[in-house]
């Protein structure tokens, strides 16, 4: 990614603050995405993604190139939500109050189609990796290969949760829509 | 509309909340405040063990000084018995007692003046 390329020269070059500020815009959605999509709430999603940064603007002067800075990033993040999951005691719920409203005010949904509020109920039904890969995916129009480097798993392995999720999603939703005609 | 179409209407505006950058920027420039602090307090205990480990250094190297010279002394006294206690016998005979005495007296002086002044110095 030329982003990286140039974020790692100014590393190399001990400039780390002007690297951090050219990373944190770069990065924000996925690291953002990627902790909500562990997470399912917006709060702790971006609470996690201040920590990560907070974290990367110590551990910057330290990176060594060994691996991707993306990889790097996203490893972080993962462990982060990781951590921020096992301190959180109430169950976990995509749909929490705010992007819950945020769906219904948007969903102006056409008269046989079921509500965004009802596909953010779906979404949030589906089992944790067919969730996070569909969360990731839309999120930013990534490539399967982006999504499997941030979810840290095989390529192939991304393709069928994504396949899965959509298959499920088109399913429920044309039984929601039958219902709503 | 489709799955797929949904879907990126859904989730294509997920991003953290406004303001997000600069509430970053403001840890870390709290962070960065207090990190100074953190450097000077580092570099006090860096300095400090370097004496620690500098002093201990010369101290092994002084004891083995006094030890090497002690060996030497002793095996120049080994080597040298018979002619040191032949002089002794010859210088007791022909120089003044107390002149002696008071030479040996005046060399011992020396040394402790030295050794003192080694020690507070």
């Amino acid at each position: 990614m030329p982003a990286d390329d140039a974020i790692i020269a100014l590393i190399q070059a001990g400039r780390v603050g002007e690297a951090f500020e050219r990373l944190m815009p770069a990065y924000r959605r996925r690291v953002f995405g990627l902790a909500y999509s562990l997470l399912r709430d917006r709060g702790a999603a971006e609470d996690v993604a201040q920590e990560v940064f907070v974290k990367l603007w110590q551990v910057l002067p330290r990176y060594d190139g060994r691996a991707q800075l993306s990889t790097w990033i996203y490893a972080i993040t993962r462990n982060t939500s990781i951590s921020a999951m096992r301190k959180r005691r109430r169950p976990l719920s995509l749909s929490d109050p705010l992007v819950f409203e945020e769906a219904e005010s948007r969903g102006a949904s056409p008269s046989a189609e079921p509500s965004d509020g009802a596909l953010w109920r779906e979404v949030d039904a589906l089992p944790d990796k067919q969730r996070q890969a569909v969360t990731l995916y839309y999120q930013e129009e990534r490539t399967v290969e982006e999504v499997a480097a941030m979810m840290g798993l095989p390529v192939n392995t991304v393709k069928t949760h994504l396949h899965r999720a959509r298959a499920s999603l088109a399913a429920a939703l044309a039984a929601a829509g039958r219902e709503v005609a | 509309m489709n799955v797929d179409d949904r879907l990126r209407r859904l989730l294509g505006g997920l991003d953290a909340g406004p303001g997000f950058e600069a509430r970053v920027m403001e840890r870390v420039a709290g962070l960065a405040a207090a990190a100074p602090r953190e450097d000077l307090r580092a570099q006090f205990e860096r300095r400090r063990a370097l004496l620690r480990r500098r002093l201990l250094r010369e101290a092994w190297m002084s004891s083995i000084t006094i030890l090497g010279l002690g060996a030497c002394g002793g095996a120049l006294l080994w080597r040298y018995a018979s002619e040191i206690q032949q002089f002794a016998t010859n210088s007791g005979q022909s120089v003044d007692p107390n002149l002696l005495i008071g030479g040996t007296a005046a060399v011992v002086g020396a040394a402790l003046w030295f050794l003192i002044r080694r020690a507070r110095g």
